[in-house]
């Protein structure tokens, strides 16, 4: 996709000009519609910029975010288009799997230094059948992450026999419910979070390669970038964002519930959502917390308002719709 | 067509409106005229996708409604998360009392007493937790008895019957389950097969009926398995179904809520859906409601109010039944 925009530029200037006007006034245009919203909710919505409101919002966007996170990696080391590229479809379910382990490890009596690290690896082994199937089989990703969601959404019922599996420790009592300079534990793990992907992803070396092989694998791998090792790679990070979030999911429900799996939709909100806000319309880590945070936002208002919570699942899919056509409309012209 | 319709739907509200003015009349608590006028109430509940959760949250917020009282109504749509993040927004928005539905208590007790903790009263529909003022519900206690000595009446206190049992964290679903357990203590010739059968939500008749099925295969004509159980009657729709498809006369369903396509199903005579015990959930969220307006305007409210339930059998059908068959226009 990128090869495609350098070449026919230099031919036809003032056709350049004005793609890059469009590729602008869409960005700013995201920015604006962001913005506007919040300004709107600020001004009719009693109690929405409160810090207390503000900071719940946060904390209410930390899961999805890390989950998103996850997926915008897998978008960025495989290509944003979801028809050729590369997607994990099972990461929702993944989470959900993580999640039952944990439980189910705590509930048999293994501490948090057993359970943890159980339910991390757990996900980094699914993270590794998605890469199997993508890398080593050459499945379409879209197929090969949909029978991995199907294993893993098969483990979690096998586990829990579909069942809530309470879980009660002095971790989860800190990560649910304790705060730290007025701020609530999970929203500091998500400024944290965000704060070292967006080092690892868009200042290290390795995420600068990622972007190389997503971008281009052919020119990548003439570089010298070994890019199986790479998406391989994008996947196994993807089951170990899915461990770590399950923690957190334990935590905020205090227990596993089936239904994790649900998520997806939302993932694949933010994840594409967040391309609108970068300058080429690439999954970034910003873009994606911008836009896991406008979806939390989203709920926020629409409740605060009294509008009905029906409404927010549809807003979701018509923004999906609206991004998909207007990115891949400005990437094309 | 339209003109009939129309004028049935306006007999409906007629009557409706008539009912809702003899209970105000009947009600201490109603004497003001909206006791609710200037209050804010929100109304969280884990879904509406069944017939009983529905008709509840429609009783609540239909119910606060005509007191006066602003509603807050969240569906947090079968998904846990949505629902504590609902809560938390809604703990934020400080109204004068919050209405919480069913759901999983491991995952709401500690978000119910984080609303105890920002000193907003709390009522509960269905719920028991030490948090809530006011839990309105049927006598679950009550239900779960006489379901089960119905069961084991029709069984002739022998043979064997298949459980689900997918939703024991939900407290209503704990205590008719407990409830059978203990009536069958007596009956040791009645053996429930192990493992149990898990209930699910959503896709719960689609479920049930491939479970059943598969139940009906291993457990033949000759086998002495004779009911299907569940705490709710969702999954006995799907039961009954693969009874009736399997052609098996010897097993009976009996469940619990009054889903009127079940009620259709045990009021039918050669159906094997053998009793269901009907709640009144439109009823059950109105007087939450009215819970919460007697609160507020300062009277005593008890732990607990009970809305009476029915048994309806295949032999009472005929006089129980026909309030909770659907509604048809």
């Amino acid at each position: 996709m990128t090869a495609v925009e350098h070449a026919p530029a230099a031919a036809n200037r003032g056709w350049f000009n004005s793609k890059i006007f469009a590729k602008l006034a869409i960005r700013l245009g995201a920015f604006a519609a962001f913005a506007g919203i919040l300004i709107y909710f600020a001004l009719t919505a009693r109690g929405f910029t409160s810090s207390y409101n503000l900071i719940n919002v946060v904390e209410q966007s930390t899961i999805l975010g890390f989950l998103a996170f996850a997926m915008t990696v897998v978008f960025i080391g495989t290509g944003t288009d979801v028809q050729k590229g590369g997607i994990d479809l099972s990461i929702a379910a993944n989470a959900g799997l993580c999640a039952a382990v944990y439980a189910v490890m705590m509930r048999e009596g293994y501490g948090n230094f057993v359970a943890i690290p159980a339910a991390v690896g757990t996900g980094m082994v699914i993270g590794f059948f998605n890469g199997l199937a993508v890398v080593t089989l050459k499945i379409m990703p879209l197929l090969g992450t949909l029978a991995v969601m199907n294993i893993a959404a098969g483990l979690e019922l096998t586990l829990t026999e579909n069942t809530v599996v309470p879980v009660q420790s002095d971790l989860m009592n800190v990560l649910a419910f304790g705060r730290f300079l007025g701020v609530s534990t999970l929203a500091w793990c998500l400024i944290i979070g965000s704060a070292l992907l967006i080092w690892a992803i868009h200042f290290s070396r390795i995420g600068l390669r990622l972007y190389a092989v997503g971008g281009h694998i052919e020119a990548a791998r003439a570089a010298g970038i070994r890019t199986g090792a790479y998406i391989y790679g994008a996947y196994i990070f993807s089951g170990f964002m899915a461990g770590v979030a399950s923690i957190l999911i334990v935590s905020r429900l205090s227990s596993s519930t089936p239904g994790t799996g649900l998520m997806l939709l939302p993932i694949l909100a933010a994840a594409l959502l967040g391309t609108v806000f970068s300058r080429r319309f690439i999954p970034t880590i910003g873009g994606t917390l911008l836009a896991a945070l406008f979806i939390g936002f989203l709920a926020n208002g629409f409740q605060l308002l009294g509008i009905s919570s029906y409404w927010v699942s549809g807003v979701q899919g018509a923004l999906i719709l609206l991004v998909v056509t207007v990115t891949s409309f400005a990437k094309k012209h | 067509m339209h003109h009939t319709s129309k004028f049935s739907r306006r007999t409906t509200v007629k009557a409706i409106a008539l009912a809702t003015t003899m209970l105000a009349v009947s009600f201490p608590a109603m004497a003001q005229d909206k006791p609710l006028e200037g209050k804010t109430v929100g109304v969280t509940v884990i879904g509406t996708d069944h017939h009983w959760d529905l008709m509840a949250y429609r009783g609540q917020v239909d119910r606060l409604k005509e007191l006066g009282a602003e509603v807050i109504a969240l569906d947090a749509g079968r998904n846990d998360q949505t629902q504590i993040s609902q809560i938390q927004t809604l703990i934020a928005q400080k109204p004068d009392a919050i209405i919480e539905q069913l759901g999983n208590l491991d995952v709401l007790n500690p978000w119910l007493q984080r609303i105890r903790q920002a000193d907003i009263p709390l009522f509960t529909v269905d719920t028991s937790t030490p948090h809530a003022i006011n839990n309105t519900t049927s006598d679950n206690y009550s239900i779960g008895a006489q379901l089960a000595l119905q069961m084991v009446n029709d069984m002739g206190a022998e043979g064997k019957v298949a459980v689900f049992n997918g939703f024991y964290s939900v407290p209503v679903c704990k205590i008719r389950y407990d409830q059978l357990k203990y009536v069958l203590e007596s009956y040791p010739n009645i053996e429930v097969i192990e493992p149990e059968l898990r209930d699910v939500i959503p896709n719960t008749v689609q479920q049930a009926y491939s479970d059943v099925t598969d139940i009906l295969t291993q457990y033949g004509a000759d086998s002495g398995l004779k009911s299907v159980w569940a705490c709710w009657d969702v999954p006995m729709i799907g039961a009954t179904q693969a009874i009736e498809a399997a052609g098996r006369t010897d097993v009976k369903t009996y469940g619990v809520d009054g889903s009127p396509e079940y009620v259709e199903m045990v009021a039918t005579a050669d159906s094997p859906a053998g009793a269901v015990v009907a709640q009144q959930p439109y009823e059950i969220g109105q007087r939450a409601a009215d819970n919460v307006a007697a609160y507020l305007n300062g009277e005593d409210v008890t732990p607990f109010t009970f809305v009476p339930a029915v048994l309806i059998t295949k032999d009472n059908a005929a006089e129980t039944a026909k309030d909770f068959l659907p509604k048809k226009d």
